[in-house]
This record gives structure tokens, C-alpha cells and sequence, in this order.
């Protein structure tokens, strides 16, 4: 994608950030953190299937189009891959929008974060707070609708920040296996979380 | 990321909750985000303008608003009770860019979501965003005060990413101002409102209710 029409999709609009997540807010009121997971994980997965599906022929294809932002992977977010599967969020999509509302509205409501619990105890341990559920639900949405050499890419969450600050890494008996197909050690991950908002792996079986 | 995805469910939202639901929903989500900004005070017109310009009041959320003060609205005595507003670009433009790079196509419901509010509830809607947009203006009005009197926001003009245009001509007759002068508006300028004293007696046919 050219620099300045992605500069240009970038611009934020803090009308709709701040509505939609009191939107979210709503939800979490009448539905409780169980219902508003669902909801956040249905609006994920409805967003990556109405988007179109990708093939390539190899895997330098997918690397170079992810890094590229042409991929649906990087539609929302700057990427960049330091090794073959591991993938590297510079800043969270949802950074400016959070930024917005504790501008205009305050502290980020509860509910957010009550919503990542339920979803670390029911669906994966991988989320802070209700951004992450969207994120990370429409990464393994997206994913499959993705193919290298006719197999399908698989996506796995390895650590993520939120714009204020909290920390999420993947379990302690996951984090090897997944840094072992990753390609970088822990080390490497901590030094890339010093400057970056998530690390997450893309591999295909 | 996050309004893309809330577009991508307009259409599942429209289907189960069925276009009225649709609408209440957007209006709640407008009055929600009104009430949680809070309320401000201004001593005069000149405070809440200056206000507006460096972004401070609640109606800055919505990004570059323009106080056309040589619009100014006055009442049967002559006295400014209000002044008209434009807002540059539309809130929903960034979205609705993203959307097509995207997914490729706002959901039919977006049209069927405007038309039928435009039947229903009030003719300005050019699109579904519409709704959230003019029910937080209403509702912010409300939390803010000029010289210690409430306020209230009547939709004037818009005009919709595919070009179409609503202008409120009823409106524009109670406030005295010309339809033609606001079109030409819509050149520059995406969607047009008034945000004047609650209840003031104004020189047009009648007061806004």
C-alpha cells in the first residue's frame, strides 16, 4: 500500500473510537463479561470474513505482503517480521482510539478488562483487555482465510501490551514451544517488547 | 480497526434487531457518548466559540468544527441566541476509507438504516452514521450552557461520502437562513448545524422546538 493513502487510513476519528467502545460498554452492561466476549469475538470474525481471501505461492509472497500492509494480516497495523514466523506489532491499532477516551471520557471502564479474564479462563490466555479479544480473534479469522502453497496459514499470540501499559505473555508451558517456531529466544522477546506492542507467530502445518 | 469492524456488523445487527432496532441502538450509542463527556459552562457566545476553535468543548470530538460567525442566529430582538457550525469532514470518512481498502463495500443496511430514519425520525440522515452523529449533538447540546442557558443543536446540512446531500429546509425557515447559502456551505464543508438557546424567540416562522 502507498505510503500516503495508508498515512491517510490511519487517521483516526475519535468520534467513532470512542462511540464504538461505549457501544462495547453497553453490551458489557446488559450482557455481563460472557456476553460481551461473544459479542467481541462474533464483530472479530464477521470483520476477517468479509474480507477477501489471499493465496500465494510461497512463503517470501505472504512475508513480503504482510510487511507491505497488503496482506488482510496488516490491514490495521504496521508489521514487520524479524524472523520468517515471527511477526512484530510496532503499535497497537487501538492504541489512538484508547488514547482518545481516557482523554474525553476518563479511565478505561472495568468491564474491559473483566471481558479479557473470562476470555484467557474459556477461549486462550493471550488478552489485557477487550481490544485484544477483537485483535487477536480476528488475527486467527483472517489467518485462515489465508493460503501458502495451498495450506493454510495458522496464527498463535505470544505477548501483548496495551497502550497503558499492562502485559500479557503467553503461559509458561506454551512460551517455549511457541519462541521454538517463532525463531527467536526469550531474551529476543524481551528486548523486542521494549519498543513494540505485540509479538505473534504465523506458520502453516 | 475497531470501526471497520462495528460497519461489518451493521448488517447482522439490521437483521436481528430490524432496521428500527438498528436505529435505537445508534441513538443510544450517540446519547451514551454525550452523557459520559460531561457537562460545561460558558460566559458567553465569544467563550464557547474560542472554546471550539482550540478543541476543548465536548462537539470537538468530532474533529475540525468551524464557528461561521458571520451566521450568527438572532432572536425577535435582534440579540445573538446562537451561531451556525460546520464541521469540515465527517467523522465517518476515515472509517468508511478503511472500509474500502479493506473489505470493499459498505453494507446495503447503511442505506436502509438512513432511509428509514429518515422516514421515521427526522429527514438528514445520508448515511447510517447519521444517527449517532446528530443524536450526540442533541445530546451534548443539553450539558452545556451559554450565559447559564441550555442549549439545543438543530441539524441544518449534510452532505454523504457518495455526494448526496439533506438539507433542512424547515429548520433553515425558523432560523432564519437561506437554503441556498447552506448548500453553497456543503462545498467546503461536510455537515452544517445550529447550536443555539434553548427555547429563544426567533425571527423565523416559529421557535424550534
Amino acid at each position: 500500500m502507498q505510503d500516503a493513502r495508508k498515512a491517510n487510513l490511519s487517521n483516526h476519528n475519535p468520534f467513532v473510537d470512542v462511540a464504538a467502545y461505549l457501544f462495547l460498554e453497553d453490551i458489557g452492561d446488559k450482557q455481563g463479561a460472557a456476553g460481551m466476549n461473544n459479542y467481541l469475538m462474533s464483530l472479530a470474525t464477521s470483520l476477517a470474513k468479509s474480507m477477501p481471501k489471499e493465496e500465494y505461492s510461497s512463503w517470501d509472497d505472504f512475508l513480503d505482503s504482510l510487511q507491505k500492509g497488503e496482506s488482510i494480516m496488516s490491514s490495521f497495523e504496521t508489521v514487520k517480521c524479524p524472523t520468517d514466523y515471527c511477526v512484530v506489532t510496532e503499535t497497537c491499532p487501538f492504541t489512538r482510539g484508547w488514547q482518545e477516551y481516557t482523554k474525553r471520557i476518563g479511565e478505561f471502564a472495568n468491564i474491559h478488562r473483566e471481558v479479557a479474564e473470562y476470555y484467557n479462563a474459556t477461549v486462550k490466555p493471550g488478552a489485557v483487555d477487550s481490544q485484544c479479544i477483537i485483535h487477536q480473534t480476528f488475527r486467527k479469522a483472517a489467518s485462515e482465510r489465508i493460503t501458502v502453497g495451498g495450506k493454510r496459514v495458522r496464527y498463535a499470540q505470544i505477548e501483548a501490551v496495551t497502550p497503558n501499559a499492562d502485559d500479557k505473555r503467553a503461559p509458561d508451558e506454551w512460551l517455549p514451544i511457541l519462541l521454538d517456531k517463532a525463531g527467536v529466544t526469550e531474551t529476543e522477546l524481551n528486548m523486542t517488547m521494549r519498543n513494540n506492542d505485540c509479538v505473534w507467530i504465523l506458520y502453516t502445518e | 480497526m475497531l470501526d471497520v469492524a462495528l460497519v461489518s456488523l451493521i448488517k447482522n445487527m439490521s437483521e436481528k434487531a430490524g432496521i428500527e432496532g438498528a436505529i435505537q441502538y445508534w441513538s443510544r450509542v450517540g446519547e451514551n457518548l454525550a452523557k459520559r463527556i460531561g457537562e460545561e459552562a460558558y460566559m458567553g457566545w465569544p467563550s464557547f466559540n474560542v472554546a471550539l476553535k482550540e478543541g476543548r468543548t465536548a462537539y470537538s470530538i468530532e474533529g475540525n468544527v468551524t464557528a461561521l460567525t458571520d451566521l450568527a442566529i438572532t432572536d425577535v430582538d435582534g440579540d445573538v441566541v446562537g451561531y451556525i457550525y460546520a464541521l469540515e469532514e465527517c467523522v465517518f470518512t476515515p472509517t468508511i476509507e478503511r472500509i474500502r481498502y479493506s473489505v470493499g463495500e459498505i453494507p446495503e443496511a447503511d442505506r436502509a438504516v438512513a432511509e428509514e430514519y429518515n422516514n421515521t425520525v427526522q429527514n438528514t440522515a445520508v448515511c447510517n452514521f447519521c444517527v449517532i452523529h446528530q443524536k450526540f449533538r442533541a445530546e451534548v447540546s443539553k450539558n452545556i450552557t451559554v450565559e447559564n442557558q441550555p442549549l439545543e443543536c438543530v441539524q441544518l446540512a449534510n452532505r454523504g461520502f457518495r455526494g448526496d446531500t439533506k438539507i433542512a429546509t424547515r429548520s433553515l425557515e425558523k432560523i432564519g437562513i437561506n437554503p441556498e447559502y447552506v448548500r453553497s456551505l456543503l462545498r467546503n464543508y461536510a455537515c452544517v448545524y445550529g447550536i443555539l438557546m434553548k427555547g429563544a424567540r426567533l425571527k423565523g416562522k416559529e421557535e424550534v422546538d
